[in-house]
Protein backbone atom coordinates (compact mmCIF):
# COMPACT_ATOMS: atom_id res chain seq x y z
CA UNK A 1 0.00 0.00 0.00
CA UNK A 2 1.20 3.48 -0.76
CA UNK A 3 -0.78 4.84 2.15
CA UNK A 4 0.46 4.89 5.69
CA UNK A 5 -0.83 2.01 7.78
CA UNK A 6 -3.01 4.37 9.81
CA UNK A 7 -4.81 5.66 6.68
CA UNK A 8 -5.67 2.32 5.11
CA UNK A 9 -9.40 1.68 5.06
CA UNK A 10 -10.74 -1.84 5.49
CA UNK A 11 -12.87 -3.17 2.60
CA UNK A 12 -11.80 -0.42 0.22
CA UNK A 13 -11.31 -1.75 -3.32
CA UNK A 14 -8.36 -0.86 -5.55
CA UNK A 15 -8.64 -1.65 -9.29
CA UNK A 16 -5.29 -2.94 -10.58
CA UNK A 17 -5.99 -3.03 -14.31
CA UNK A 18 -6.09 -5.83 -16.89
CA UNK A 19 -3.81 -8.05 -18.92
CA UNK A 20 -4.48 -10.02 -22.14
CA UNK A 21 -2.55 -13.30 -22.30
CA UNK A 22 -1.02 -14.44 -25.61
CA UNK A 23 -0.12 -18.06 -26.45
CA UNK A 24 3.50 -16.99 -26.88
CA UNK A 25 3.88 -15.53 -23.40
CA UNK A 26 1.99 -18.47 -21.83
CA UNK A 27 4.50 -20.87 -23.42
CA UNK A 28 7.51 -18.66 -22.61
CA UNK A 29 6.64 -18.44 -18.91
CA UNK A 30 5.78 -22.13 -18.56
CA UNK A 31 8.94 -23.23 -20.39
CA UNK A 32 10.94 -21.67 -17.56
CA UNK A 33 8.73 -22.27 -14.53
CA UNK A 34 5.96 -24.82 -15.17
CA UNK A 35 6.71 -26.98 -18.26
CA UNK A 36 3.69 -29.29 -18.05
CA UNK A 37 2.33 -30.33 -21.47
CA UNK A 38 -0.93 -28.32 -21.21
CA UNK A 39 1.10 -25.12 -20.58
CA UNK A 40 3.77 -25.50 -23.33
CA UNK A 41 2.48 -27.76 -26.14
CA UNK A 42 -0.76 -26.64 -27.89
CA UNK A 43 -1.09 -29.99 -29.73
CA UNK A 44 -0.56 -32.26 -26.71
CA UNK A 45 -2.77 -29.93 -24.64
CA UNK A 46 -5.77 -30.99 -26.78
CA UNK A 47 -5.63 -34.39 -25.04
CA UNK A 48 -5.89 -32.81 -21.59
CA UNK A 49 -9.28 -32.21 -19.97
CA UNK A 50 -8.76 -28.49 -20.68
CA UNK A 51 -8.91 -29.30 -24.42
CA UNK A 52 -6.16 -26.80 -25.25
CA UNK A 53 -3.35 -24.60 -24.02
CA UNK A 54 -3.84 -22.86 -20.65
CA UNK A 55 -1.60 -20.49 -18.67
CA UNK A 56 0.26 -21.74 -15.61
CA UNK A 57 -1.48 -20.51 -12.47
CA UNK A 58 1.90 -19.22 -11.35
CA UNK A 59 1.99 -17.07 -14.51
CA UNK A 60 -1.44 -15.48 -13.93
CA UNK A 61 -0.41 -14.81 -10.32
CA UNK A 62 2.94 -13.25 -11.34
CA UNK A 63 1.11 -10.94 -13.77
CA UNK A 64 -1.31 -10.04 -10.95
CA UNK A 65 1.67 -9.12 -8.79
CA UNK A 66 3.04 -6.88 -11.56
CA UNK A 67 -0.34 -5.17 -11.89
CA UNK A 68 -0.27 -4.52 -8.13
CA UNK A 69 3.30 -3.11 -8.18
CA UNK A 70 2.36 -0.75 -11.04
CA UNK A 71 -0.85 0.41 -9.32
CA UNK A 72 1.04 1.12 -6.08
CA UNK A 73 3.74 3.06 -7.92
CA UNK A 74 1.10 5.12 -9.78
CA UNK A 75 -0.66 5.90 -6.47
CA UNK A 76 2.68 6.91 -4.86
CA UNK A 77 3.38 9.20 -7.82
CA UNK A 78 -0.08 10.79 -7.49
CA UNK A 79 0.52 11.48 -3.79
CA UNK A 80 3.95 13.02 -4.51
CA UNK A 81 2.35 15.35 -7.03
CA UNK A 82 -0.11 16.43 -4.33
CA UNK A 83 2.89 17.22 -2.13
CA UNK A 84 2.23 14.29 0.23
CA UNK A 85 4.74 11.70 1.28
CA UNK A 86 3.59 8.22 0.23
CA UNK A 87 3.52 5.38 2.75
CA UNK A 88 6.11 2.62 2.69
CA UNK A 89 5.34 -1.04 2.05
CA UNK A 90 7.73 -3.79 3.07
CA UNK A 91 8.46 -7.37 2.03
CA UNK A 92 5.65 -9.92 2.13
CA UNK A 93 5.92 -12.73 4.68
CA UNK A 94 3.63 -15.01 2.68
CA UNK A 95 0.27 -16.02 1.25
CA UNK A 96 -2.46 -17.55 3.39
CA UNK A 97 -4.34 -19.12 0.48
CA UNK A 98 -4.53 -19.20 -3.31
CA UNK A 99 -7.48 -20.77 -5.14
CA UNK A 100 -7.28 -21.34 -8.88
CA UNK A 101 -10.83 -21.45 -10.29
CA UNK A 102 -11.10 -21.05 -14.09
CA UNK A 103 -8.12 -21.57 -16.44
CA UNK A 104 -6.73 -18.72 -18.57
CA UNK A 105 -6.55 -19.43 -22.31
CA UNK A 106 -4.72 -17.50 -25.07
CA UNK A 107 -6.63 -14.29 -25.82
CA UNK A 108 -8.29 -14.10 -22.40
CA UNK A 109 -8.26 -10.72 -20.66
CA UNK A 110 -7.87 -10.91 -16.89
CA UNK A 111 -8.84 -7.99 -14.64
CA UNK A 112 -7.26 -7.71 -11.18
CA UNK A 113 -8.62 -6.08 -8.02
CA UNK A 114 -7.29 -5.67 -4.47
CA UNK A 115 -9.29 -5.35 -1.23
CA UNK A 116 -7.75 -4.78 2.20
CA UNK A 117 -9.65 -7.16 4.48
CA UNK A 118 -7.81 -6.50 7.74
CA UNK A 119 -4.83 -4.88 9.46
CA UNK A 120 -2.97 -5.00 12.76
CA UNK A 121 0.40 -3.80 14.14
CA UNK A 122 3.13 -6.41 13.70
CA UNK A 123 4.31 -8.28 16.81
CA UNK A 124 7.65 -9.29 15.33
CA UNK A 125 8.65 -6.11 13.45
CA UNK A 126 8.33 -2.93 15.60
CA UNK A 127 7.23 0.10 13.60
CA UNK A 128 5.41 -1.95 10.99
CA UNK A 129 1.84 -3.13 10.52
CA UNK A 130 0.47 -6.26 8.86
CA UNK A 131 -2.03 -5.90 6.03
CA UNK A 132 -4.34 -8.68 4.93
CA UNK A 133 -5.11 -8.25 1.24
CA UNK A 134 -7.49 -10.16 -1.02
CA UNK A 135 -6.50 -10.15 -4.68
CA UNK A 136 -9.10 -11.36 -7.19
CA UNK A 137 -8.60 -12.04 -10.89
CA UNK A 138 -11.63 -12.18 -13.20
CA UNK A 139 -11.80 -12.99 -16.93
CA UNK A 140 -13.71 -11.15 -19.67
CA UNK A 141 -16.79 -13.31 -19.02
CA UNK A 142 -16.86 -12.29 -15.35
CA UNK A 143 -15.64 -15.72 -14.17
CA UNK A 144 -13.29 -15.86 -11.18
CA UNK A 145 -9.80 -16.94 -12.32
CA UNK A 146 -8.21 -16.94 -8.87
CA UNK A 147 -8.55 -15.52 -5.41
CA UNK A 148 -5.53 -14.92 -3.17
CA UNK A 149 -5.36 -14.02 0.51
CA UNK A 150 -2.03 -12.17 0.83
CA UNK A 151 -0.13 -10.78 3.80
CA UNK A 152 2.02 -7.65 3.53
CA UNK A 153 3.98 -5.25 5.73
CA UNK A 154 3.18 -1.53 5.84
CA UNK A 155 5.14 1.08 7.79
CA UNK A 156 3.50 2.88 10.72
CA UNK A 157 3.63 6.67 10.37
CA UNK A 158 2.93 7.48 14.02
CA UNK A 159 5.28 4.88 15.48
CA UNK A 160 7.42 6.02 18.38
CA UNK A 161 10.12 3.61 19.44
CA UNK A 162 9.87 2.47 23.09
CA UNK A 163 12.41 4.13 25.43
CA UNK A 164 14.30 0.84 25.97
CA UNK A 165 14.88 0.38 22.22
CA UNK A 166 15.89 4.03 21.75
CA UNK A 167 18.47 3.74 24.56
CA UNK A 168 19.85 0.53 23.04
CA UNK A 169 20.11 2.17 19.64
CA UNK A 170 21.93 5.16 21.18
CA UNK A 171 24.38 2.80 22.92
CA UNK A 172 25.25 1.05 19.65
CA UNK A 173 26.44 4.42 18.30
CA UNK A 174 29.11 4.83 21.00
CA UNK A 175 32.46 3.73 19.45
CA UNK A 176 33.66 1.38 22.20
CA UNK A 177 30.36 -0.12 23.35
CA UNK A 178 28.54 -0.21 20.01
CA UNK A 179 30.59 -2.88 18.19
CA UNK A 180 30.44 -5.16 21.24
CA UNK A 181 26.66 -4.85 21.45
CA UNK A 182 26.06 -5.51 17.77
CA UNK A 183 28.54 -8.42 17.77
CA UNK A 184 26.65 -10.17 20.53
CA UNK A 185 23.26 -9.95 18.78
CA UNK B 1 -10.93 -42.49 -23.50
CA UNK B 2 -7.31 -42.70 -22.48
CA UNK B 3 -5.08 -39.66 -22.62
CA UNK B 4 -2.11 -40.70 -24.85
CA UNK B 5 0.17 -38.11 -23.20
CA UNK B 6 -0.24 -39.44 -19.67
CA UNK B 7 -1.12 -43.13 -20.38
CA UNK B 8 2.23 -44.51 -19.23
CA UNK B 9 2.75 -42.16 -16.30
CA UNK B 10 2.01 -42.83 -12.65
CA UNK B 11 -1.67 -42.28 -11.83
CA UNK B 12 -3.45 -41.41 -8.60
CA UNK B 13 -3.56 -45.08 -7.50
CA UNK B 14 0.25 -45.33 -7.81
CA UNK B 15 0.99 -42.51 -5.37
CA UNK B 16 1.78 -43.19 -1.71
CA UNK B 17 1.20 -40.95 1.29
CA UNK B 18 4.51 -40.04 2.94
CA UNK B 19 6.47 -40.39 -0.30
CA UNK B 20 9.35 -37.90 -0.38
CA UNK B 21 10.31 -36.28 -3.70
CA UNK B 22 13.86 -34.97 -4.07
CA UNK B 23 13.70 -31.60 -5.87
CA UNK B 24 17.39 -31.46 -6.77
CA UNK B 25 18.99 -27.99 -6.90
CA UNK B 26 18.87 -24.73 -8.83
CA UNK B 27 21.44 -21.93 -8.81
CA UNK B 28 19.76 -18.53 -8.85
CA UNK B 29 21.88 -16.15 -10.90
CA UNK B 30 21.81 -12.35 -11.06
CA UNK B 31 20.56 -12.54 -14.63
CA UNK B 32 17.64 -14.82 -13.66
CA UNK B 33 16.68 -12.46 -10.81
CA UNK B 34 16.73 -9.25 -12.86
CA UNK B 35 15.01 -10.82 -15.89
CA UNK B 36 12.08 -12.02 -13.78
CA UNK B 37 11.92 -8.77 -11.80
CA UNK B 38 11.83 -6.58 -14.92
CA UNK B 39 8.74 -8.47 -16.08
CA UNK B 40 6.85 -9.19 -12.86
CA UNK B 41 8.31 -7.47 -9.78
CA UNK B 42 10.19 -4.28 -10.74
CA UNK B 43 11.24 -3.12 -7.27
CA UNK B 44 14.78 -1.65 -7.05
CA UNK B 45 15.91 -4.36 -4.56
CA UNK B 46 15.23 -7.03 -7.23
CA UNK B 47 16.75 -5.02 -10.13
CA UNK B 48 19.61 -2.80 -9.10
CA UNK B 49 22.63 -3.97 -7.07
CA UNK B 50 23.43 -0.49 -5.76
CA UNK B 51 19.85 0.15 -4.57
CA UNK B 52 19.63 -3.39 -3.18
CA UNK B 53 22.76 -2.88 -1.06
CA UNK B 54 21.03 0.03 0.70
CA UNK B 55 17.74 -1.86 1.19
CA UNK B 56 16.52 -3.91 4.16
CA UNK B 57 18.07 -7.12 2.76
CA UNK B 58 21.47 -5.61 1.93
CA UNK B 59 21.78 -7.12 -1.54
CA UNK B 60 20.03 -8.25 -4.70
CA UNK B 61 17.35 -10.86 -3.90
CA UNK B 62 14.87 -12.77 -6.04
CA UNK B 63 11.17 -11.94 -6.14
CA UNK B 64 9.26 -14.29 -3.84
CA UNK B 65 7.13 -15.23 -6.83
CA UNK B 66 10.27 -16.26 -8.70
CA UNK B 67 11.42 -18.39 -5.75
CA UNK B 68 8.01 -20.06 -5.89
CA UNK B 69 8.21 -20.48 -9.67
CA UNK B 70 11.66 -22.08 -9.44
CA UNK B 71 10.40 -24.41 -6.70
CA UNK B 72 7.47 -25.36 -8.93
CA UNK B 73 9.87 -25.96 -11.84
CA UNK B 74 11.91 -28.37 -9.72
CA UNK B 75 8.68 -30.21 -8.80
CA UNK B 76 7.61 -30.44 -12.46
CA UNK B 77 10.98 -31.94 -13.43
CA UNK B 78 11.14 -34.39 -10.54
CA UNK B 79 7.46 -35.35 -10.17
CA UNK B 80 4.61 -33.56 -11.98
CA UNK B 81 5.94 -34.42 -15.48
CA UNK B 82 6.10 -38.10 -14.45
CA UNK B 83 2.53 -38.40 -13.16
CA UNK B 84 -0.85 -37.92 -14.89
CA UNK B 85 -1.14 -34.37 -13.53
CA UNK B 86 -4.13 -32.33 -14.64
CA UNK B 87 -3.35 -28.99 -13.07
CA UNK B 88 -3.08 -27.25 -9.73
CA UNK B 89 -6.04 -26.31 -7.53
CA UNK B 90 -4.11 -23.80 -5.46
CA UNK B 91 -2.03 -23.65 -2.31
CA UNK B 92 -2.13 -22.60 1.33
CA UNK B 93 0.37 -21.31 3.90
CA UNK B 94 3.04 -20.08 1.51
CA UNK B 95 5.87 -18.58 3.58
CA UNK B 96 9.04 -16.87 2.41
CA UNK B 97 11.25 -17.40 5.46
CA UNK B 98 14.52 -16.04 4.08
CA UNK B 99 15.40 -14.09 0.95
CA UNK B 100 17.17 -15.80 -1.97
CA UNK B 101 20.29 -13.81 -2.86
CA UNK B 102 22.44 -13.82 -6.03
CA UNK B 103 24.15 -17.19 -6.64
CA UNK B 104 22.29 -18.95 -3.82
CA UNK B 105 21.61 -22.60 -4.56
CA UNK B 106 18.09 -23.63 -3.62
CA UNK B 107 16.69 -27.14 -3.40
CA UNK B 108 14.90 -29.47 -1.03
CA UNK B 109 12.06 -31.92 -0.82
CA UNK B 110 8.34 -32.21 -1.38
CA UNK B 111 6.35 -34.73 0.68
CA UNK B 112 3.02 -36.28 -0.32
CA UNK B 113 1.01 -35.18 2.72
CA UNK B 114 -2.42 -36.49 1.68
CA UNK B 115 -4.27 -38.31 -1.11
CA UNK B 116 -8.02 -38.22 -1.65
CA UNK B 117 -10.50 -38.80 -4.46
CA UNK B 118 -12.22 -35.74 -5.89
CA UNK B 119 -15.75 -35.25 -4.61
CA UNK B 120 -16.96 -33.73 -7.87
CA UNK B 121 -15.11 -35.69 -10.57
CA UNK B 122 -15.01 -39.54 -10.60
CA UNK B 123 -11.79 -39.72 -12.66
CA UNK B 124 -9.74 -37.34 -10.53
CA UNK B 125 -7.79 -37.52 -7.32
CA UNK B 126 -6.21 -34.72 -5.31
CA UNK B 127 -2.63 -34.95 -4.10
CA UNK B 128 -1.53 -32.58 -1.33
CA UNK B 129 2.17 -31.69 -1.48
CA UNK B 130 4.29 -30.05 1.26
CA UNK B 131 7.27 -28.02 0.00
CA UNK B 132 10.43 -27.59 2.07
CA UNK B 133 12.85 -25.48 0.01
CA UNK B 134 16.20 -24.41 1.51
CA UNK B 135 19.35 -22.57 0.50
CA UNK B 136 22.93 -23.91 0.45
CA UNK B 137 23.26 -23.15 4.18
CA UNK B 138 20.18 -25.27 4.97
CA UNK B 139 18.17 -22.17 5.84
CA UNK B 140 14.49 -22.40 4.83
CA UNK B 141 13.50 -20.08 1.97
CA UNK B 142 10.02 -21.34 1.07
CA UNK B 143 7.36 -23.64 2.46
CA UNK B 144 3.86 -24.17 1.11
CA UNK B 145 1.12 -26.77 0.77
CA UNK B 146 0.05 -27.31 -2.87
CA UNK B 147 -3.05 -29.20 -4.05
CA UNK B 148 -2.79 -30.81 -7.50
CA UNK B 149 -5.27 -32.88 -9.55
CA UNK B 150 -4.20 -36.31 -10.82
CA UNK B 151 -6.00 -38.66 -13.21
CA UNK B 152 -7.20 -41.95 -11.71
CA UNK B 153 -6.87 -45.25 -13.60
CA UNK B 154 -10.21 -46.52 -12.29
CA UNK B 155 -13.39 -44.47 -12.15
CA UNK B 156 -14.72 -44.12 -8.60
CA UNK B 157 -17.68 -46.41 -7.86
Amino acid sequence: MTRWFENIVIDETFPLGSHTFTAEEIIDFATLYDPQYFHIDPEAAKHSHFGGLIASGWHTVSVGHRRMVDALEAEAERLRELGEEPGVSGPSPGVNSMDFKVPVRPGDTVTYELVVTGKRPSNSLPGWGLLFNRLTATNQRGELVYRAELVGFSKLRDYRMPLKLRLLLALTKIPVIGPRLTRST
Amino acid sequence: MTNPVTRDRRHFEDLVEGEIIDLGHTKVTKEMITTFARQFDPFPFHLDEEAARKSLLGGLSSSGWQTGGLSLRMLVDSFLSKIASCGGLGFTDLKWQNPVMVDDIIGGTVTIAALRRSGSHPKWGIVTLDFDVRNQNDKPVLTMRLANLVECREVAA
